[in-house]
């Protein structure tokens, strides 16, 4: 019960009045920059990043975590509401959330989100609080071979739990992988496939092609469709998920809670990953997978409780070895850094009140989320009622504002373009676009780790079947395969039966 | 017809017309400071700490521009193609101007841009595990000598400042020890304490603490002289090769072109803010060293740095792209 006792202590630093005021604004300004596409926590973070310079280190950090975490709740709005990813972890919450919505279920698709976010996001500040430096050792027995072979799997189970055929997912997987390619070569430096563009030096922008892919596309296809497949308002008796609905979420909110806080030390992609892997599990353990794609309940409580479980597990590199795994946990390090705090092995001795102030101030932020995002669900569903003739322009309207806000830049939204008609087309032969930006996503780090890992063996590819790490992935790989595979063969024998 | 020809006229004498002393009404306006580096950097936190000191004294704005891509080229590729008036300067770590060119098509040179003047430095340093079999430079050393080809040491990425900097060292002890570039020094840290790589190579702050953990013992540093964060390591006048010295430094640069007056009241404002002991903590906080540089001695660091680094990427063999 030591750690109940340090976290009371905790409680004391975050519940002071301007830290309360710090979180809430932090959760506040999340939301927001959570809600709008393109825009992302990283972007959120950094604009206020300058501010915290003024504020005490414990503060600063309370305030842009809040950030983070908040962030993972607005994300799935626009996902659920026009099909347009409010960032990268909720692109697989288009699939089934916007499915729901189309059913006049936007309400309940909204309510499971934002309860399941909180359920991750309270179990995993559980976790950080008390298995942090175990995971931290954990993590760094992940070297480059290691991370190869957990992202391969990650992409190869996935993609088989896709909707499409399988053909189909391999092509899907194999061009998003190509599409990775472009940019200066992360090793060396030499320009791939860039045309002599400099702004593709940096590769292709990831929302400029996420919102393409789905928004953009989304509304060709509503135009060429008509209208009566667009989503329906739901009255306002109709918001809240039904007792089915509350039945079918429960186990996989549970599920996705610790599928997030394992996945979260997963360096740079942690939290898309986790909610492709809380997709296809909950798939591959539903007992009507038929139903994933056409608004499956726990097609958006899984993932959505996923990517928020991921933060808490997010800051353990950082907070136990001064490590950030991910962009957004290096903005939190120069937060840090700035007041003369170097975040290490010994941050928890040396300065208790921040690592404590910060795990209690993301237990009360989380509450602090859930009861300012359910209110707003009536809100968000009310623009579902405007006509269509308006709605249309409104979401392209979002889209572009979306892109241009991340880098300022009007060539993104050439690529935005260009991705909504390729997207437009491929999903019009039925191509399920989510394993595509799953590979676009996992392309670098995959090449990178798999030519570091050669680098260190010097070509030896037995690298990847060595050490304890790479050997438990691929144990899982196994696993995940067999109860795949599995799942399919009982479904199959109890049809043939019934 | 005569109307417009004069309105021409007038035009053009306006426009030819003596600009008053520019330095005088320097600046009228906000300035814009492009930073090459991403927003939360040390970079980018010590631009915002330099500007903000600077603010007050000329009384405007400084917009903090943060213009990140490919290594920091895209940025300051940005800042020479700028006016020289004054209202655009920036704020950059030497890679983009003495490591890049090397290895990146890159579209200016020493004469695209004008130092205005330096800030300080941060050293970068190898660190060993605590079993390895050497406890100063000096064994350290040795032990690299006799296992030419066995070692492996992560650095900030292929042709960057670190590689270099260690090659510069690894070619002059007449050794090999194999590079591995990660993304940065946080992951080479990871990987260095996972034990994936026989040593980290890259900036202070993020092995400090596992210095005091006892988790690493760091031996050898990039700059020529000591550093007190890390007792136990010595820099390269120790060994006798200070004058191989590559740090991580920043400066302030102009496009080329600005006014001389202009250039010296420009310097002036910055060195003096960067000369206080209030600036001095904010860097000793990221691990860096005050040592404010005046604008001549920035631009001929260019100029060496740039060529000795090039030796280097030839002799490893590293092309331009």
């Amino acid at each position: 019960m030591e750690a109940f006792s340090h976290l009371l202590g905790g409680l004391a630093v975050a519940l002071t009045p301007q830290n309360l005021l710090y979180c809430f604004i932090g959760c506040f300004w999340g939301s927001i920059v959570g809600v709008l596409p393109g825009l992302g926590p990283l972007a959120g973070m950094t604009l206020l990043l300058p501010l915290t310079f003024k504020l005490d280190p414990a503060g600063a950090i309370i305030m842009l975590s809040g950030i983070f975490y908040g962030a993972m709740y607005g994300g799935s709005t626009t996902s659920i509401l026009m099909r347009i990813p409010g960032e990268a972890a909720s692109v697989i919450t288009c699939i089934d959330g916007y499915e729901m919505a189309r059913k006049g279920r936007a309400g309940a698709a909204l309510t499971i989100a934002a309860v399941g976010s909180f359920v991750g996001g309270v179990i995993s500040v559980i976790g950080l609080m008390l298995v942090a430096p175990r995971l931290a050792q954990a993590m760094l027995a992940i070297g480059p071979a290691a991370e190869f072979v957990m992202l391969t799997s990650a992409l190869l189970v996935a993609g088989i739990a896709s909707s499409s055929a399988l053909s189909k997912t391999l092509v899907m997987i194999v061009l998003g992988l190509l599409l990775a390619m472009i940019g200066n070569d992360p090793l060396t430096a030499a320009p791939r496939f860039t045309l002599g563009f400099l702004q593709l030096a940096d590769g292709l922008n990831f929302a400029a092609l996420a919102i393409g892919l789905f928004g953009i596309s989304e509304i060709l296809l509503s135009l060429k469709l008509k209208q009566d497949e667009r989503p329906r308002a739901p009255s306002l008796r109709e918001l809240l998920p039904t007792r089915e609905e509350v039945k079918q979420a429960s186990m996989p909110t549970l599920r996705g809670s610790f599928i997030g806080f394992i996945f979260g030390v997963v360096p740079g992609v942690g939290h898309i990953v986790s909610t492709y892997a809380s997709y296809a599990l909950e798939k591959a353990l539903s007992k009507r997978p038929e139903e994933f794609g056409k608004g499956a309940v726990a097609g958006v409580a899984g993932p959505e409780t996923a990517n928020n479980a991921t933060t808490g597990s997010a800051m353990i590199p950082l907070l136990v070895l001064g490590i950030p795994a991910i962009p957004v946990t290096a903005v939190l390090l120069s937060a840090l850094t700035v007041h003369g705090v170097q975040p290490g092995p010994l941050l928890v001795s040396e300065h208790p009140q921040i690592f404590w102030g910060l795990i209690a101030s993301m237990l009360i932020g989380n509450v602090i989320l859930v009861i300012l995002n359910l209110p707003l669900v009536s809100l968000f569903v009310s623009i579902l009622r405007t006509p269509v003739g308006y709605l249309a322009p409104l979401v392209l309207i979002i889209c572009i504002v979306g892109v241009y806000s991340v880098k300022g830049s009007a060539f993104d939204l050439g690529v935005m373009a260009l991705a909504g008609a390729g997207g437009y087309f491929l999903r019009l032969y039925g191509y399920d676009m989510s394993p595509l930006l799953l590979a676009f996503v996992l392309g670098d780090r995959i090449e990178v780790s798999f030519r570091r890992a050669l680098m260190i063996s010097e070509g030896d590819p037995v690298i990847f079947l060595q050490g304890p790490a790479a050997q438990t992935f691929l144990f899982l790989l196994v696993a995940a395969l067999a109860i795949i595979a599995g799942g399919a063969f009982w479904r199959s024998r109890k049809k043939s039966a019934g | 017809m005569i109307s417009k020809h004069f309105a021409r006229a007038l035009f053009c004498a306006l426009a030819a017309a003596p600009i008053p002393a520019l330095a005088q009404t320097w600046p009228a306006r906000p300035v814009t400071l492009i930073v090459p580096a991403p927003p939360g950097g040390g970079t980018d936190v010590f631009a915002r700490q330099l500007a903000e000191m600077v603010e007050p004294v000329i009384r405007q704005k400084i917009v903090v521009e943060n213009k990140a891509g490919a290594g920091g080229t895209l940025g300051t590729t940005q800042l020479v193609a700028a006016k020289p008036d004054g209202y655009t300067l920036g704020f950059i770590w030497n890679s983009p101007l003495t490591s890049s060119p090397h290895t990146l098509k890159v579209s200016y040179t020493p004469d695209s841009y004008r130092a205005l003047m330096s800030i300080g430095y941060s050293s970068y340093v190898l660190c060993a595990s605590p079993e390895f079999p050497a406890s100063n430079a000096a064994e350290f050393i040795a032990q690299l000598k006799a296992n030419s080809g066995k070692f492996t040491y992560g650095n900030d990425g292929v042709g960057g400042t670190m590689q270099l900097g260690a090659e510069r060292v690894f070619r002059k002890l007449g050794t090999r020890v194999r590079a591995i570039p990660f993304g940065g020094a946080g992951e080479t840290a990871k990987n260095f304490l996972g034990g994936h790589v026989n040593f980290y190579g890259g900036s202070l702050p993020p092995i400090i603490p596992h210095v005091k953990a006892g988790k690493a013992k760091c031996l050898l540093l990039t700059s020529a002289g000591d550093n007190e964060a890390l007792p136990a390591a010595k820099g390269l006048d120790a060994i006798g090769l200070g004058a191989e010295e590559t740090v991580l430094w920043w400066g302030l640069f102009a496009p080329a072109g600005l006014p001389e007056d202009l250039a010296a009241t420009i310097e002036k404002t910055f060195s003096e803010a960067a000369a206080t002991p209030k600036f001095r903590d904010a860097m000793e906080k990221l691990g860096g060293v005050q040592r404010v540089y005046d604008a001549k001695k920035t631009g001929e660091l260019v100029r060496s740095e740039l060529a000795a680094l090039g030796e280097v990427a030839e002799a490893i063999g590293l092309k331009k792209n």
